[in-house]
């Protein structure tokens, strides 16, 4: 009788999750692993489809190939360097001093943050272009001197680029390192007689010593995976590095065996630098315990106070004052040379961005299109994996979690290689439609999304499901009623963050992208080359107050009053 | 046949098994406490009756229909139960009235009955002010009794509750124990309820269920389990109590190794090795001069008294070293040091072979 009874009742309330989990880790498997088994393939054979080693005996014995991965490497490290010695100085009179402004630097910092690398380049290229700079421009005009003062289309230039938008992620580590230190592990070493420069060596800066070097570590593997500024700056400085290698190779003809050939070691080296960042932040007693001790104490910084000020407004000024200014002017007047007056002011680019070019008309289009899909896509994935992952109702659940985490190892090139392999084929045939880029973006929005929703995740407590399903609801239905709902302040943060993502992403659209397929950001690499400096930077413009607004607008909706969020339990 | 039966059941984590081959009825209509120290294995239970976990073996049957077994089990919306959550679990984004009709809205149950079903039971547990509050509003004991309600508006077979009591305070926990009781007798679901604390499973349960590592020792009326423990632990665990070990003498007497011979009224003794005797605190007569008769009878000096208001709490170091706690009358007052007479009469010592 017993078994009879259990297998009718199953039968009439099917249980939806197990089905949801089998589909959902093929459709990650699908994401993650196919491209990259096509790109593995295609690098061990020829063209007539037999295996061969040829692809990377060829990568070998090109030097200009192996240039460019010494080229790659030495800016990644210029650029991890620079970072770092600018972020953390700067994370420490943030974070630890009487530092006026504390908190509109750091809003800045965010702002660099949010600014698409590929722009800050081409901000850069207006302010300091040897000839048309506007940097240059005023100097030649103050001095008579005929010289450039700078030159962005250089390798130190690049680096310069570069690390204006890869600080921030030092500065975010070291600041919130320094915030968590608890005050009494400093003021211990105070009452035993070290005097505060002392504390700061011994102590303090030990302490933050690996959050310090984690960003370092993530700066140099945004600078060795980044496309946009370096084909922007670099490809006029007449060097390649590795990503604009690789692009070039996608040029005609397409070589698709090398170039996944010279994909393969950078996804190597990304993964295993990630391996070291977590394996630096991981380990034990290095980890200061969360604190109940205390507020982190603030250093006075006296008559330092000023020209710190000053250090800090500089660093600011470089890297989000002065490239906005120049996008605003490029954006308003006709030459980015001429002086600003009231009579050079135009709308002539608004007019051309928004009414005559129909290619960027197209491609506002296209990407608000793929931006929204994305957005609802990733989180809706990620609301549910991470309910898997976390509430770890199956054996083998934490696969999903691994899953949806690996692209973060994928740099956008890899992947962008690895889609056109696995998908541009008589097949699949989605070259040249929107599918593949919402691919690649699904996949590359994956990681942040599924980090951010599963830590707000593992917040709620069971017993709230728990009492739900006891109540008569099933777990789909429980996620639906009661999980959503509680996590609905973080679903519409990780929509906003894959949103913005994905409007910004250059180094996988380009090798995806055909004419009816353009994005914003590739429109603005096309024009860039045409020298297009107002278009590009009302463009620009557009996304960034396209990304505010959506971070605006998602904070406004009157959703939910925050003290009612505030139950216990 | 019992309305709730768990047969052999047994959950592991791991190597450890956290409940192992427990075997309980429970009448329908019966209020049972699992009570036992944490890591017992009582909340264990209580989940997989809940269908949050499934067993590594044995049973779990409802009304002869089994709803658990080793590797399968009916999830737990289809098991008509309704469970009380230690955190309370209130839904933060809900009032207190979406809080309670949630279950009743999941049996689409037409609109009006919600209403008025939800209404009635909000009256009940004095929470009709509250209706529209949501639980961040709320104090501790106003989000118990929501938790009440909507556990009860469902009107459950079987209603779960896991240690409702633990956060509130000591005044609101008496009122709500005595209230939880209430609410049973008026509506007579079968109540598993568990606690580690005796006084609420001594005033609310009709059956006392004493779990220790994972199995359980003893269960019995309220009654039963104090004055005739049937382990060392129950009666250590149940009260407080004096333990006392010797050897069996005679049918029914236990000679310890101080000499001291303990005639015991009840209980089992153990075949071989030791025995051990319980005797309670308050059971323990002090006494300045020596009683008469040759059993029964130590004497010690007092190492300890505290003055407590209604009684006086005893220390006593009888010969051999052993320490005796002793309640006595007020009126009873012997200074610290003092060498006195205690009594254990055979009626108040319980043999007690595990």
């Amino acid at each position: 009788m017993t078994s009879a009874t259990l297998t009718a009742q199953r039968r009439y309330g099917f249980d939806f999750s197990r089905p949801v989990f089998v589909l959902l880790a093929l459709l990650l498997c699908l994401l993650v692993i196919f491209p990259m088994f096509w790109l593995v393939y295609y690098s061990l054979r020829d063209t007539a489809g037999h295996f061969t080693l040829g692809n990377f005996i060829a990568l070998v014995a090109d030097p200009t190939m192996v240039r460019a991965f010494w080229i790659t490497g030495l800016m990644a490290l210029g650029v991890g360097l620079l970072s770092t010695v600018v972020a953390t100085p700067m994370a420490w009179l943030v974070a630890r001093t009487d530092l006026p402004g504390r908190r509109i630097v750091r809003v800045l910092v965010l702002a660099s943050f949010v600014t698409p690398p590929f722009l800050g380049a081409i901000a850069w290229e207006i302010l300091a272009a040897p000839n048309s700079g506007i940097i240059n421009v005023v100097y030649r005009w103050m001095t008579g001197n005929e010289a450039a003062l700078v030159n962005i289309y250089t390798f130190s230039g690049i680096i310069f680029a570069i690390a204006c938008y890869t600080f921030p992620y030092v500065f975010t580590l070291v600041a919130n390192a320094l915030d968590r230190v608890p005050s009494d592990l400093e003021e211990a070493s105070s009452i035993l007689g070290a005097g505060w420069t002392t504390t700061l060596r011994k102590v303090t800066f030990p302490l933050v010593l690996p959050a310090m070097l984690a960003g370092a570590l993530i700066a140099l593997l945004q600078a060795l995976t980044l496309f946009g500024t370096p084909a922007i700056l670099a490809l006029p400085a007449g060097f390649h590095v590795i990503t604009t290698k690789i692009w070039s190779l996608f040029q005609f003809p397409p070589q698709p065996g090398l170039a996944a050939a010279a994909a393969l070691p950078l996804l190597i080296v990304t993964v295993l630098l990630l391996r070291g960042q977590k394996w630096i932040l991981g380990r034990k007693g290095y980890t200061v315990l969360g604190g109940k001790s205390g507020a982190p104490r603030i250093t006075k910084l006296g008559a330092m106070k000023w020209p710190a000020f000053a250090l800090v407004g500089f660093i600011l000024s470089l890297t989000v004052i002065f490239p906005y200014a120049a996008l605003i002017k490029a954006a308003f007047t006709q030459n980015i040379a001429e002086p600003l007056t009231f009579a050079s002011l135009t709308l002539q680019h608004f007019q051309f961005v928004f009414f005559e070019y129909s290619a960027a008309r197209l491609a506002m289009w296209n990407t608000m299109l793929l931006g929204l899909l994305s957005a609802t896509a990733v989180t809706a994935l990620v609301l549910v994996i991470s309910y898997i992952v976390t509430r770890r109702s199956f054996k083998g659940a934490a696969i999903l979690g691994f899953l949806a985490t690996a692209p973060i190892a994928i740099p956008g090139v890899v992947l962008g290689v690895g889609l056109f392999l696995a998908y541009a084929n008589p097949t699949f045939m989605l070259y040249g439609t929107l599918w593949i880029l919402f691919i690649a973006f699904l996949t590359i929005e994956m990681p942040a999304g599924y980090q951010q929703m599963s830590s707000s995740m593992s917040g709620i407590h069971t017993d709230l499901e728990e009492a739900s399903r006891i109540f008569g609801a099933s777990r789909l239905k429980t996620l639906w009623l009661i999980t959503t709902p509680l996590l609905k302040t973080s679903i519409i943060a990780t929509w906003c963050f894959v949103f913005i993502g994905t409007i910004r992403e250059l180094s996988a659209t380009i090798l995806l992208t055909t004419a009816n397929t353009k994005l914003v950001s590739v429109v603005i690499y096309d024009l860039n080359e045409s020298g297009n400096l107002g278009a590009i930077s009302v463009l620009g413009l557009t996304l960034l107050a396209i990304s505010f607004a959506v971070v605006f607008v998602a904070q406004r909706v009157p959703l939910m009053s925050g003290s009612r969020l505030q139950a216990r339990g | 046949m019992a309305f709730l039966e768990l047969i052999g059941l047994t959950k592991k984590f791991g190597d450890a098994a956290a409940v192992s081959k427990v075997d309980l009825a429970v009448e329908q209509g019966q209020f049972v406490c699992l009570l036992g120290p944490s890591g017992c294995g009582k909340t264990t239970t209580l989940r997989l009756i809940a269908g949050f976990l499934t067993p590594d073996g044995g049973e779990i049957r409802v009304g002869g229909r089994v709803l658990s077994r080793a590797g399968s089990s009916e999830p737990p919306e289809r098991r008509n139960m309704s469970m009380i959550f230690q955190s309370y679990a209130l839904w933060p984004h809900m009032t207190v009235f979406e809080n309670v009709a949630y279950g009743l809205r999941l049996r689409r149950l037409p609109k009006t009955e919600i209403q008025s079903r939800t209404d009635t039971i909000l009256a009940v547990t004095k929470l009709h002010m509250l209706r529209d509050r949501y639980p961040g509003e709320l104090s501790g004991g106003q989000q118990q009794r929501v938790s009440l309600a909507r556990a009860l508006v469902v009107k459950p077979e079987t209603l779960l509750l896991d240690e409702p009591l633990s956060n509130l305070d000591a005044n609101l926990r008496e009122e709500m124990r005595i209230e939880i009781r209430n609410l049973h007798d008026q509506f007579r679901y079968t109540t598993v309820y568990v606690t580690h604390d005796q006084t609420e499973a001594m005033t609310t349960a009709d059956l006392v269920v004493v779990m220790n590592q994972g199995g359980i020792d003893q269960a019995g009326s309220p009654e039963d389990i104090y004055k005739r423990p049937a382990s060392e632990f129950v009666a250590r665990f149940i009260g407080g109590t004096n333990i006392l070990r010797g050897i069996r003498m005679g049918n029914d007497a236990v000679k310890c190794a101080n000499g001291l011979v303990l005639r015991c009224d009840s209980g089992d003794f153990a075949a071989a090795g030791e025995t051990a005797v319980s005797v309670r605190h308050h059971d323990i007569e002090l006494k300045a001069e020596r009683p008469p008769g040759d059993t029964n009878v130590v004497s010690g000096t007092v190492a300890r008294q505290i003055y407590l208001g209604s009684h006086r709490d005893y220390l006593v170091e009888i010969e051999g070293g052993e320490k005796i706690r002793a309640v006595a009358p007020v009126s009873v007052d012997m200074p610290t040091g003092k060498s006195v007479w205690l009594y254990l009469a055979p009626e108040h010592c319980r043999a007690l072979a595990r």
